[in-house]
């Protein structure tokens, strides 16, 4: 079996974040990069179908500039067997035309399961995924929190407000994986140093037309600091006289 | 020469080749350990620990009953081993006697010996047999114990000390003529109530006797190697060649080579523990002191520092023989390795690397070493480890704090303060005196941050000209190494080496005992080497050189303190009296009383050895059973000079109905500047 998982680096969702001067980006100095979230989840599952399995391949894939290969490196080290660098260098926020340089990696190369996450925690679009499934020609099944792959056959599960919907498809498939599922492992030193073996592939990305263009990025605006009425017991009639004619939340 | 020397000196020659070739088969079962050719160096300070731990029995007398028990047995083996070699001699030589080599007056001194250890061994061990049969002794049950061998084995001490006065007293009342009352009291005193025995039967009692010792002394010999009481022979050397107490700095981790190319990282099974772990095995006894103080054990946990221990013996006494027989074929198959089969995961991840059971070891077992050995390979191998500490591992390698706070923020604390950091300083072209290093807690927590500032408000006080790192402060490491990540640790260490090489710092202050260790005892595995201050130590000596500005009036809201010991302080860096100096400067009136378990036998608060970010589901709770301890002083407020110790004793007095403040010794003087 063989199986592919697209991931993406993203900034640390904990550091503080400044606009870049070019006003359509983050300024990067000082951040640091991982793995998206979910795309660990997705590889974390990924590498424990062919566990399970005791055979096939998994090969994670990113779009980016040289750096993407230290959390191409990552994903190997936690046990993926290959890695792509789809290589370019300015940043693209057009979800299609990344989906479209994915696919065209993606095809034709005999996967029988394609896994992504289901959004980048960074960007958010949720759009990848289904965009690749789309171009591809393939089912596809978003958010998914359980995943049985047995006898050619997809079956995933997909939580809603209260309730979930089982699904099946056949394989070959597109799959975007939500939080509960697995938690990505953390890699062992004997997983780092194979992974400094493993090959990683370089080509250049055939992005697809850029279709929007991002205009503007800014930050909230601060909120304003926080009143200490005061302590105990004998602060509450205040706190409730402010909550009651200022905030007028009671 | 009779045939009965004849028949004697080829039991004593058997005897002793057995006897050999047990020890060299137990010698050779350490070659299957790792190299270690740490324990070489600094002869005399060896030789230190030999004399005062091994022969004054230093650590023995740690324990007021025990103590002068095992002392009087040991020093009476020691004294009555020179007996014995007499003894066996004349055995094989008829008639020969020390007295053909010494002086009068020292033969009798030699002889007087014999009679007084005798006397003092057989009541040290009739003292032992009673406690240990009348006096469930919490330390001396476990499962782990071979528990009819101490029995056994004093017995047989018992045996060779009657059998010993037997013979002697028998002979000379079979010799009245030769009797020599003055040098062997105990012997003459027998002899004298025994002179109605006729003289032939005398004759018989002694032969009988005599050979009773001797067959006594040569099995006891050769029970040794198949028994915990192997100790007798592998203590003296376990204590010479231990780095628990010197040379050099104590309780550092051994670094690793994280490119070699081996099998395992850390210890699976024992070949990859070092040899010297695998003597600690041979030089255990099991008097279960270590698993008495053992904090985790205390309050419910599975982990046994003395049980870790005897898993090394009774695993390499079956692994060693079958990789040392294997010649070249592999090792033998074995599924029960050291790791799951003998020690498990629980039991590791209970130890807080408080040293409180290698403070105590009379032999000087490093347990703490073979479980952090242990833990590095479950975390390096085999990605096994607690899940709740994936976060600060990750924490730790993307933001160089084990809690997912902002990097950028680790210097705010200090807004307003007017504190400068060395990249500040170095863009003017000017320098500190010294770098005080904030440490994750310091710079994050907001507790430990008014210890931050307190120490701070201090030093400006005191005219100090130091200087922050800011934003390129990192984890010191220490949670991650004593986790089992060298990995990760070793990558923060370089970091770290790297910042404070480009700013040419030389001395470092730190109100954090673990930041201190790292620092000042481990970091230079990695070419950083500093002098490095602990808070305590730095205050105490700017008070005592008067640059303090205190206030004079002597009202204190608070009238009794008591000081909890932070392990890295104390068992890591022996500074115990520096806090308590400090309080007692700014106090003058304040009593400070000690909690029962304090100074080098303090309680851990359960924080170290990455304890802080794992769950503590088994037992009770660490920082409870230290909490109620402080509690039961009386004391009204609780004094601490650590960040970890600080939380996790806030954190159980707290929520206490009876609930004191805790606060840090820098908070204490901050508290009191003029």
């Amino acid at each position: 079996m063989k199986l592919a998982v697209c991931i993406k680096r993203v900034p640390d969702m904990e550091g503080r974040f400044k606009i870049a001067a070019s006003g359509t980006g983050i300024d990067e100095a000082g951040l640091k990069f991982d793995m998206s979230d979910f795309d660990g989840y997705a590889a974390e599952v990924a590498i424990q179908i062919t566990e399970k399995l005791g055979a096939g391949e998994v090969t994670v894939i990113s779009l980016g500039p040289d750096v993407v290969q230290e959390t191409l490196r990552k994903a190997l080290s936690m046990g993926a067997h290959r890695a792509v660098q789809l290589k370019h260098d300015a940043p693209v926020s057009d979800g299609l035309a990344i989906a479209t340089a994915l696919a065209a990696e993606l095809k034709d190369r005999g996967y029988d399961l394609i896994l992504c996450g289901r959004m980048a925690v960074d960007t958010q679009n949720r759009s990848t995924g289904a965009f690749i499934a789309e171009l591809l020609g393939l089912p596809v099944i978003t958010a998914i929190s359980q995943l049985n792959v047995e006898g050619g056959v997809v079956r995933a599960r997909r939580e809603l407000e209260g309730a979930y919907e089982l699904i099946e498809c056949p394989l070959p498939a597109v799959v975007t994986i939500d939080e509960g599922i697995a938690r990505a492992r953390y890699p062992s030193l004997k997983g780092i140093m194979a992974a400094k073996k493993k090959p990683m592939d370089v080509r250049p990305a055939q992005l697809g037309a850029i279709t929007y263009q991002l205009e503007k990025m800014e930050l909230p605006a601060e909120r304003a600091a926080g009143r200490i009425v005061g302590e105990g017991k004998d602060a509450v009639p205040e706190l409730v006289r402010l909550l009651k004619e200022e905030a007028k939340v009671l | 020469m009779t045939a009965s020397n004849g028949i004697f000196a080829l039991i004593v020659v058997a005897a002793a080749a057995f006897f050999s070739y047990n020890v060299q088969r137990l010698v050779g079962y350490l070659r299957v350990g790792r190299l270690d050719d740490s324990r070489w160096n600094d002869v005399p300070h060896r030789i230190w620990n030999l004399v005062t731990i091994g022969v004054f029995q230093r650590k023995i007398f740690r324990d007021a009953v025990a103590g002068p028990m095992h002392a009087a047995i040991f020093w009476g083996f020691c004294v009555l081993s020179a007996g014995t070699v007499e003894f066996l001699a004349a055995g094989i030589v008829p008639g020969f006697s020390f007295a053909r080599f010494m002086p009068q007056w020292a033969f009798r001194f030699y002889m007087g010996n014999q009679d007084l250890w005798g006397a003092l061994v057989i009541g040290a061990v009739a003292f032992a047999l009673w406690r240990r049969l009348t006096h469930r002794v919490k330390r001396l049950q476990g499962a782990e114990t071979h528990a009819n061998d101490p029995l056994f084995i004093l017995s047989w001490i018992g045996a060779l000390m009657v059998t010993m006065f037997l013979a002697e007293s028998f002979h000379m009342v079979a010799h009245a003529e030769s009797a020599t009352p003055f040098y062997r009291p105990i012997s003459f005193a027998l002899a004298t109530m025994l002179t109605w025995v006729p003289v032939g039967a005398a004759e018989v009692i002694h032969a009988v006797s005599w050979w009773a010792h001797g067959l006594l002394v040569l099995g006891f010999l050769n029970y040794l190697p198949y028994s915990k009481h192997l100790h007798v022979v592998a203590s003296l050397p376990n204590v010479y060649l231990s780095n628990t107490s010197g040379p050099g700095q104590v309780g550092v981790m051994q670094s690793m080579d994280l490119e070699a190319d081996v099998e395992q990282f850390g210890a699976k099974d024992i070949e990859q523990l070092s040899w010297k772990s695998l003597m600690d095995g041979f030089a255990c006894t099991e008097c279960g002191r270590c698993t008495a103080v053992c904090p985790a054990n205390i309050t419910g946990k599975l982990l046994s520092p003395r049980k870790i221990i005897v898993n090394v013996r009774e695993r390499l006494e079956t692994r060693a023989p079958a990789v040392l027989m294997a010649d070249g074929s592999g090792p033998v198959a074995d599924d029960r390795l050291l790791l799951d089969g003998f020690i498990t995961e629980q039991e590791l991840w209970a130890c807080t690397t408080c040293r409180a059971c290698v403070q105590e070891c009379p032999v000087s077992i490093d347990h703490v070493s073979v479980i952090l050995e242990m833990r590095r390979n479950l975390v390096l191998s085999e990605s096994r480890f607690p899940e709740e500490v994936v976060p600060a591992f990750e924490s730790m390698e993307q933001r160089g704090s084990p809690w997912a706070f902002d990097p950028g923020e680790r210097g705010k604390w200090s807004d307003g303060m007017h504190i400068p950091t060395m990249a500040e300083l170095a863009e003017r072209g000017e320098t500190a005196d010294l770098l005080y290093f904030v440490g994750c807690m310091g710079s994050f927590d907001e507790r430990a941050k008014k210890t931050t500032v307190a120490f701070a408000k201090i030093m400006q006080a005191a005219g100090v000209n130091f200087a922050i790192l800011g934003r390129e402060e990192k984890c010191n490491g220490d949670p991650a190494r004593r986790m089992g990540n060298e990995y990760l640790y070793q990558m923060l260490a370089r970091e770290n080496v790297e910042t404070l090489a480009k700013y040419k710092v030389r001395t470092i202050v730190t109100a954090c005992p673990h930041c201190m260790h790292q620092l000042g005892s481990e970091y230079p595995q990695f070419g950083g080497n500093y002098d490095v201050i602990h808070h305590s130590t730095f205050i105490e000596h700017l008070m005592a050189q008067g640059r303090v500005p205190l206030r004079q009036d002597l009202h204190e809201a608070v009238s009794t303190f008591t000081y909890h010991d932070s392990c890295y302080l104390g068992r890591y860096n022996q500074i115990y009296d520096a806090p308590r100096e400090t309080l007692k400067r700014a106090l003058p009136v304040v009593n400070l009383v000690e909690m029962p378990r304090s100074g080098d036998r303090g309680l851990c608060c359960g924080a170290g050895g990455g304890r802080m970010w794992m769950e503590e589901n088994e037992g009770r709770r660490i920082n409870a059973e230290r909490a109620d301890e402080a509690l039961a002083t009386g004391a009204q407020a609780v004094a601490v000079a650590c960040p970890f110790c600080m939380t996790m004793l806030n954190d159980s007095i707290s929520s206490r109905d009876a609930a004191i403040p805790v606060y840090d010794i820098a908070e204490v003087v901050a508290e009191r500047l003029a």
